[in-house]
C-alpha cells in the first residue's frame, strides 16, 4: 500500500482531530464525612488526585439525587461541606467565592489545559445545584455558588469550555447542564444577571445547539448530546428570562436558525420540550412583542417544523400525544393567532395595494363599468399579499397526504383569505387530473375544505362594503380554487370510478352555494355603485360558467349513477338543483327533462324497494331536489305517464306523500303538488281554499281507515286529474251548468264565487265508465268510501255545500250503494283538518316555486277598475311602420354603421308598405343601393344585411306594382335586420338560417313563426325571448285588414291567431309575455273586422272569459274584462249576436 | 312513550356514522382500488376517512335529524 496524506475535508487541521482523546476512567472513592469531602476536593497540583476528588464527589450526588428520600446522613456530610466551603460573609460583597477549592481546580484545569478536569466540574457543579434546587434550606448555597458563576473569573471559564472544540462534547455539555441549572434556580433568580454575562454564558450557543448525536442508533436519554443539552439550556433561559431579554435572546438570528435546523432527528422528549417550551414562553406569552415572536417564527423554522408532520421516531403512550400532533397545534397555533406576530390583518378579497375606497369619477364608472378601476383586471396571475411568511410556508405543506396539513392550510386560509388566490396561483404544479389514488381523494378532499371556506364578511373583512367590488379573478379562485378547471373537472364527473365523480360532485355543490352567496354580496342594497356590483356579479357568473363543467356534464353524470346509489344520486340532484336555482340561464340551455328520472325517483319510493328508513329519507331528499328542477323547467310533463309506468307523475307524486311510511317530513313535496294542482285549476285558487290539501287528506284518511281500499282508487283518481289537467276548463264549464242546474231545480242560489275543485267534477264524470272495467266493482266499492269522505273534506274547505251535495247525488247512482244507504247518508258533516290557506302566508315554498309564483306583477296590482283609456295605454302600441318620406333622402350621407345600427336602412324598409307606388318604387331603389353600399363597407355584419336587403328586394321587386308589401313581411325585415346586428342574439342562427333558404320569400307565409312556435330554441333557454322578439314583429306586421287574413288563414298546424292565443295556456309564461299577447288582440281590435273575426273565428269572448277566471290577479282580470269589451264595442254585433245566438251580449 | 329528543351533537355523530357506511357500500369497489394504490400508506385511511365524512357538511342540521330520525319512527299506522 503506496503512503497516503489524508487531507479531509479540514485541511490541515484534521491530522490533529484524529488524535484520540483518551479518557482514562477517573479512580474514586466513598465519602463517610464532610471533612474527608474537603480533604478530597482541595486544591491540588496532581491532576490524578483532583480527578479523584471529584469523581467521589460526583458518585456521591449522583446517590443523593437517586435516592429518594434522600439519605439524612448523606445530606448532613453536604450541608456541613458546604458550610465548610462557604465564604466569611462580609457586607454581602459580591465577589463571595463559594466552593473556593473546586473553583480553582477549574481554574487551574484551565491553565493546564486538562480537558478532564474542565469537564469534571461542571459535572459536579450542575449535579450540586440540581440537588441544592430540591430544599429551601439549601437554596442559599446554590445562590451562592450561581452568584460565584457569574464571577470573571469563572464566567471566563465557561466561555472557556463552551467553545471549546466540537468533539469535545463532554466539557460542553455539562457546561450548559450547569448553565441550565444556574438560570433556572431558584424561580429563575439569577436569570437576569446571567444573561447580562450573555458574551460569555450564551458564547458559541448557536454552535452547540448544531453539535447533534451522531450514529445509527436513537440518541440515549442518559447521554444527551450538547444539542439537546445547549436546547434545553436555552428553554429554561427562555422560561426564565423577561420579556425584553427574551426579545434579545430571540433577535440572535444564529441561534433561532440553530434551533430547528436540524429538528428531525432530535429525540421525542426533547422535541417535547422544545415545542411546548416556545409555545408557552414565546408564543403565548402575552409579554413577548409580536416582532421578537416574528424573528423565532420565520418562514424557515415553520418549514423545518412541518418536517415533523413526518417524524415517525416516537412512540407515544396511550395518554401522550404524538410529536407529529404536537407539532401540528404548535403550528396552528404560531400560523392562524394573530398574537403570534406571523399571521398579518389582510383585507380579505382585496389584494395589498388596492384601495377599494378610492374614488373613481362617476362618469367614468358609468361609461367604463368595472374596466375604470385600474387595479380590476391585474390579479389573475399574480396576488400581492401581506402575509408574505405564511404564503411562503405553506406551500412547503402536503394537504393532500396528510388531514393535518391540510387542516393547517385551511385554517391559515380562514384567518387570511388573501392567501387563497395566491396560493393557487403560486402553485400551479398540482392537478386535479383525476385518478383514482389516495393523493388525489386528499387533494379533493382540501379542495372541498378550501372552497367550504366563507367568503370574507363583506369580501373585506369590515363592518360594511367598500365602495367597489373585489377583484372578480380573487373572488373565483376563491369558489372554484384554479385546479378545478373545466376539463379536470369534467373528467372527473365523466369517470368510471363513481367515488371520483361524487368528490367533484360534492366540490361543485358547496362551490355553487358559494357563487350563490357571493352574488348576493354584489346586489347588497347597501352599495353605492349598484351598477358596477352588478357588473362585476355577471362577470362573476361568467367566470364561474368557464370553469365549471357544463349542466350536460352534470346530467350525463347523474344518469351514470346506479339506482341503488342514494347517497350519490342526492348529491348529484342537489348539484343540478343549485345549477337551476342559482344558474339558470346556464341550466335551462341544457337539454334535460327531468321527467323521467323524477319518474324512476318516484317508482322507487312508491314500490318502498329501499329497506333502511334512513335510505327512504335520503330518497326523498333527492325528489325534492328532482321536484325543485321540475319546477324550474317548464317542459316538465306532470300528467303524462310515461312507458312502463301505470300512474302520472303527478299521482305517483301524489301517493307517495299519502303512503310515506315513516312521517318524514314532506313539506317541500305536498308544496310542490299544490303548486301544480292550482297551475293546472284542478283545484280553485281563491285566497282560503286548502287547495289539494283536501284531497290529500281525504286519502290519507282513507289510507288509515281502509288501506285497502286506498290501493283501488290511484288508477281511477290519475285518469280524473289527467283529464282535468288536460282540460280544466271543460270541467269549469261543466261546474258552471250544474251550477246553474242547482239554482234552477232546488231554487238555492249558488253564489259564483263559491265552486267546487274541477278535479271533483272530473270524477264525476269518469263514474259511470268504471262499471265497465273488469277491476271496477272493486274500485266502485272503494270510491264508496273514498268519496264521501273526499266531498265532506270539500265541505269543510268552504266548497259550495249544495253543488256538492248535487254532485255526491249524482255519483251516488254509479257506487256500489246497498239499499240506497249511502245515498241517504250523503256527504258527511264536520270532517275537520288543519290547513294552510293557499298561498301559504308564512312557510315559505321552495326557491324555485317562489321565483315562479312571485313574479314582480308591474303596474297592474292596483288598476282593478280600468276604463278604455287605460286599457288603450296598457295596450295599444305605436304603427312601428309609420311612413316617414324623408328617409328617401336622409340615408345617402351616412356611413353603413350608421345606416344599420341608428334605422335608417329600417326607415327605407317600413316605406315598402306605403299606399303610394312612387314612393314604394323609389325605397326599392334606395333599399338596393344602400345593400350595395353596406357591401362594400368595413361593417362586420355587412353579408348578412346586404342579403337581407338584397332578399327583400326580389320578394318586393314584382309585388310593389300592386300593392303595398304585406306588413308581416316587411316588419320582419326590420326586426331581423336588428337581430343580424347583434351576433349573440338568440335569434341570430335562426335568421340566418331563413336567409339561407331562397333568393326570395313567399309572401303568404310568415317568417320563422314555425321555427319558432314549434322548433327547438337552438339556444338554451331562449325560448321566451324568441316568443317575444315574435310577437313584435307580428304587433308591428298586423295593420290591416289584408294583413288580419294572413294571420287567420287556414294553415298546416292552424292559423296563426290560434297558435298564438294557444301560448297563453303555458302556466310559465309571464307577465309582460302576456301583456304583449293582449297588445297583439288589441291590434287586431283596430283594424276593420277585427273584432269580429276574433269572436266568430276564434272564440275570443270565452277565450278572455277563460283567462280571467283562471288569473289570481284582480288587476290582470281587470285588462281582460276592458279587452272583452272593447271587442264587443268593435265587433259588428248584429253578426255576432246571430252567430253566438244571442250568447254573447255587451 | 315518546323517545327523548336527541342533541344536535348526537344527531350529528349518528349520521357521520351513517353516512360513512352509506359511502363506503356505494363505494367499495372503489375503495378496494384506492387501497391496492401504490400511494396508499401511513395517513391513508385517515385521509380516505375524513375525505368521505366531509360530505356530510352538505347536509343542515335539521336534514341530518330528519335522515337519521327516520329510523326512529315506528311503521306507519296503516
Amino acid at each position: 500500500m503506496g503512503k497516503r496524506f489524508s487531507r479531509g475535508p479540514d485541511g490541515l487541521g484534521a491530522p490533529r482531530k484524529k488524535q484520540k482523546v483518551v479518557h482514562e476512567a477517573p479512580t474514586s472513592e466513598e465519602v463517610h464525612a464532610s471533612r474527608q469531602l474537603q480533604q478530597l476536593l482541595a486544591p491540588t497540583q496532581d491532576p490524578a488526585r483532583a480527578r479523584h476528588g471529584l469523581q467521589s464527589f460526583k458518585l456521591f450526588l449522583d446517590e443523593l439525587l437517586s435516592s429518594d428520600p434522600p439519605n439524612g446522613d448523606r445530606i448532613q456530610i453536604l450541608k456541613g461541606y458546604l458550610q465548610s466551603a462557604k465564604p466569611a460573609d462580609s457586607d454581602g460583597d459580591e465577589n463571595l467565592v463559594y466552593l473556593p477549592d473546586i473553583m480553582q481546580t477549574w481554574s487551574y484545569a484551565g491553565q493546564t489545559n486538562n480537558d478532564n478536569l474542565m469537564s469534571a466540574v461542571p459535572v459536579v457543579l450542575a449535579l450540586l445545584l440540581k440537588l441544592l434546587s430540591q430544599s429551601l434550606d439549601t437554596v442559599p448555597y446554590g445562590l451562592g455558588i450561581c452568584r460565584t458563576l457569574l464571577q470573571k473569573r469563572q464566567l471566563e471559564l465557561v466561555a472557556r469550555n463552551l467553545s471549546a472544540d466540537k468533539g469535545k462534547a463532554f466539557i460542553i455539555s455539562p457546561t450548559l447542564r450547569m448553565l441550565k441549572e444556574a438560570v433556572s434556580f431558584d424561580g429563575g433568580a439569577i436569570a437576569r444577571p446571567l444573561f447580562r454575562a450573555r458574551g460569555f454564558t450564551l458564547k458559541s450557543l448557536a454552535r452547540n445547539i448544531g453539535i447533534v448525536h451522531i450514529g445509527d442508533e436513537a440518541e440515549d436519554t442518559k447521554r444527551p448530546s450538547a444539542r439537546t443539552n445547549a436546547i434545553l439550556f436555552f428553554l429554561a433561559a427562555i422560561k426564565f428570562l423577561q420579556p425584553e431579554a427574551k426579545k434579545e435572546l430571540l433577535s440572535q438570528r444564529d441561534i433561532v436558525a440553530a434551533l430547528t435546523r436540524d429538528v428531525k432527528q432530535d429525540p421525542p422528549y426533547l422535541l417535547r420540550e422544545l415545542l411546548s417550551g416556545l409555545r408557552n414562553h414565546v408564543l403565548l406569552d402575552e409579554k413577548v412583542p409580536r416582532e421578537a415572536k416574528a424573528s423565532l417564527l420565520t418562514t424557515s423554522t415553520l418549514v423545518r417544523l412541518s418536517a415533523l408532520y413526518q417524524y415517525r421516531s416516537d412512540a407515544p403512550a396511550d395518554d401522550e400525544q404524538s410529536i407529529a400532533d404536537i407539532a401540528h397545534e404548535f403550528l396552528m397555533t404560531a400560523c392562524t393567532n394573530p398574537a403570534c406576530g406571523v399571521l398579518r390583518q389582510d383585507s380579505g378579497f382585496y389584494p395589498r395595494g388596492t384601495d377599494p375606497n378610492a374614488p373613481v369619477p362617476t362618469v367614468e364608472l358609468e361609461d367604463l363599468g368595472l374596466e375604470s378601476i385600474v387595479w380590476m383586471n391585474s390579479f389573475k396571475a399574480e396576488v400581492p399579499v401581506r402575509n408574505y411568511t405564511l404564503a411562503n410556508f405553506l406551500p412547503n405543506l402536503r394537504p393532500w397526504s396528510s388531514v393535518k396539513q391540510s387542516e393547517l392550510i385551511t385554517s391559515v386560509f380562514r384567518v387570511a383569505p388573501e392567501l387563497v388566490a395566491h396560493y393557487f396561483l403560486s402553485n400551479k404544479s398540482f392537478t386535479f387530473e383525476p385518478k383514482l389514488s389516495a393523493t388525489w381523494i386528499g387533494y379533493a378532499a382540501f379542495l372541498f375544505n378550501t372552497v367550504t371556506l366563507p367568503i370574507p364578511d363583506h369580501f373585506c373583512r369590515a363592518s360594511s362594503f367598500a365602495e367597489l367590488p373585489p377583484p372578480t379573478s380573487i373572488v373565483i379562485d376563491n369558489i372554484l380554487p384554479p385546479p378545478l378547471n373545466q376539463k379536470a373537472l369534467a373528467r372527473s364527473l365523466a369517470q368510471k370510478s363513481s367515488m371520483i365523480s361524487f368528490f367533484a360532485t360534492r366540490i361543485l355543490v358547496v362551490a355553487i352555494e358559494k357563487l350563490d352567496a357571493a352574488i348576493k354580496m354584489h346586489q347588497d342594497p347597501s352599495h353605492s355603485y349598484k351598477t358596477v356590483w352588478a357588473e362585476a356579479a355577471r362577470r362573476l357568473v361568467d367566470e364561474f360558467c368557464q370553469r365549471s363543467p357544463g349542466v350536460q356534464d352534470m346530467i350525463n353524470a347523474y344518469r351514470a349513477i346506479p339506482e341503488g346509489d342514494v347517497l350519490h344520486r342526492e348529491a348529484a340532484s342537489r348539484l343540478l338543483r343549485l345549477c337551476y336555482e342559482v344558474l339558470p340561464q346556464v341550466a335551462l340551455m341544457a337539454k334535460f327533462d327531468v321527467s323521467p328520472l323524477l319518474e324512476t325517483s318516484l317508482g322507487r319510493l312508491s314500490k318502498q324497494e329501499v329497506g333502511d328508513p334512513r335510505d327512504v329519507a335520503l330518497s326523498l331528499k333527492e325528489l325534492e331536489n328532482l321536484l325543485a328542477i321540475a319546477g324550474c323547467s317548464p317542459g316538465m310533463r306532470w300528467f303524462a305517464a310515461s312507458e312502463g309506468l301505470s300512474l302520472s307523475p303527478f299521482t305517483m307524486l301524489l301517493k307517495v306523500c299519502v303512503e310515506a311510511p315513516y312521517g318524514v317530513v314532506l313539506g317541500t313535496i305536498r308544496e310542490v303538488l299544490n303548486f301544480v294542482a292550482v297551475e293546472q285549476q284542478l283545484v280553485p285558487a281563491h285566497d282560503g281554499h286548502p287547495g289539494l290539501v283536501v284531497l290529500l287528506e281525504a286519502l290519507q284518511t282513507l289510507r288509515q281507515t281502509h288501506p285497502d281500499s286506498a290501493d283501488h282508487v290511484w288508477a281511477f283518481l290519475d285518469n280524473c286529474l289527467t283529464r282535468c289537467a288536460n282540460a280544466p276548463l271543460k270541467y269549469v264549464e261543466k261546474m258552471q251548468e250544474m251550477r246553474q242546474e242547482v239554482t234552477e231545480t232546488a231554487s238555492q242560489d249558488v253564489s259564483e264565487s263559491v265552486v267546487v275543485s274541477a278535479v271533483t267534477i272530473a270524477m264525476l264524470e269518469q263514474l259511470p265508465f268504471l262499471a265497465t272495467k273488469p277491476e271496477g266493482q272493486a274500485v266502485l266499492r272503494a270510491l264508496g268510501i273514498f268519496l264521501p269522505k273526499y266531498l265532506g273534506f270539500s265541505a269543510t274547505a268552504r266548497e259550495s255545500r249544495p253543488l256538492l251535495g248535487f254532485v255526491f247525488s249524482k255519483m251516488a247512482v254509479h257506487l256500489v250503494d246497498n239499499k240506497g244507504k249511502l245515498a241517504k247518508r250523503g256527504i258527511p258533516d264536520g270532517l275537520q283538518f288543519t290547513y294552510h290557506p293557499w298561498p301559504p302566508a308564512e312557510e315559505p315554498r321552495p326557491r324555485a316555486i317562489r321565483d315562479l309564483a312571485t313574479e314582480p306583477e308591474g303596474g297592474m296590482r292596483a288598476e282593478v277598475f280600468m276604463d278604455a283609456e287605460a286599457l288603450k295605454g296598457m295596450l295599444s302600441l305605436p304603427d312601428g311602420l309609420e311612413a316617414d318620406h324623408s328617409a328617401l333622402m336622409r340615408w345617402s350621407s351616412k356611413t353603413a354603421d350608421e345606416l344599420v345600427d341608428e334605422g335608417y336602412v329600417t326607415s327605407l324598409v317600413a316605406l315598402l308598405v306605403s299606399e303610394h307606388t312612387s314612393i314604394r318604387k323609389e325605397a326599392l331603389v334606395n333599399i338596393l343601393k344602400a345593400a350595395t353600399k353596406i357591401k362594400q363597407s368595413e361593417y362586420e355584419e355587412k353579408e348578412q344585411v346586404w342579403l337581407l336587403l338584397s332578399e327583400l328586394g326580389e320578394t318586393a321587386r314584382d309585388k310593389i306594382h300592386d300593392g303595398p308589401l304585406p306588413s308581416p313581411i316587411v316588419a320582419f325585415a326590420c326586426h331581423a335586420l336588428k337581430v343580424l346586428r347583434d351576433p349573440l342574439s338568440s335569434l341570430y342562427p335562426k335568421v340566418n338560417a331563413f336567409l339561407l333558404h331562397g333568393p326570395f320569400w313567399s309572401l303568404d307565409r310568415l317568417p320563422l313563426v314555425d321555427e319558432i312556435l314549434s322548433e327547438d330554441p337552438v339556444v338554451g333557454d331562449a325560448y321566451y325571448t324568441q316568443i317575444s322578439w315574435l310577437l313584435s314583429y307580428l304587433i308591428d306586421g298586423l295593420r290591416t285588414p289584408g294583413d288580419l287574413e294572413l294571420f287567420h288563414k287556414k294553415r298546416a298546424k292552424g292559423p296563426l291567431f290560434e297558435r298564438i292565443l294557444t301560448l297563453a295556456a303555458n302556466p310559465y309564461m309571464r307577465l309582460p309575455l302576456r301583456t304583449q299577447l293582449l297588445r297583439m288582440l288589441y291590434r287586431a281590435t283596430s283594424i276593420d273586422g277585427g273584432s269580429t273575426t276574433l269572436t266568430t273565428r276564434f272564440g275570443i269572448v270565452n277565450w278572455l272569459e277563460a283567462r280571467e277566471a283562471a288569473c289570481t290577479d284582480a288587476g290582470e282580470k281587470a285588462v281582460y274584462r276592458e279587452l272583452r269589451r272593447r271587442i264587443w264595442e268593435t265587433s259588428d254585433q248584429d253578426r255576432v249576436r246571430g252567430w253566438s245566438k244571442g250568447g254573447i251580449e255587451g | 312513550m315518546a323517545a327523548p329528543v336527541k342533541s344536535d351533537k348526537e344527531i350529528a355523530a349518528e349520521f357521520t356514522s351513517y353516512y360513512l357506511q352509506r359511502a363506503t357500500k356505494e363505494f367499495a369497489e372503489d375503495l378496494d382500488k384506492v387501497r391496492a394504490a401504490d400511494d396508499f400508506k401511513n395517513d391513508a385511511v385517515q385521509i380516505l376517512v375524513s375525505a368521505l365524512q366531509q360530505g356530510t357538511a352538505l347536509f343542515s342540521p335539521e336534514e341530518q335529524r330528519r335522515i337519521v330520525t327516520a329510523a326512529d319512527r315506528p311503521e306507519s299506522k296503516s
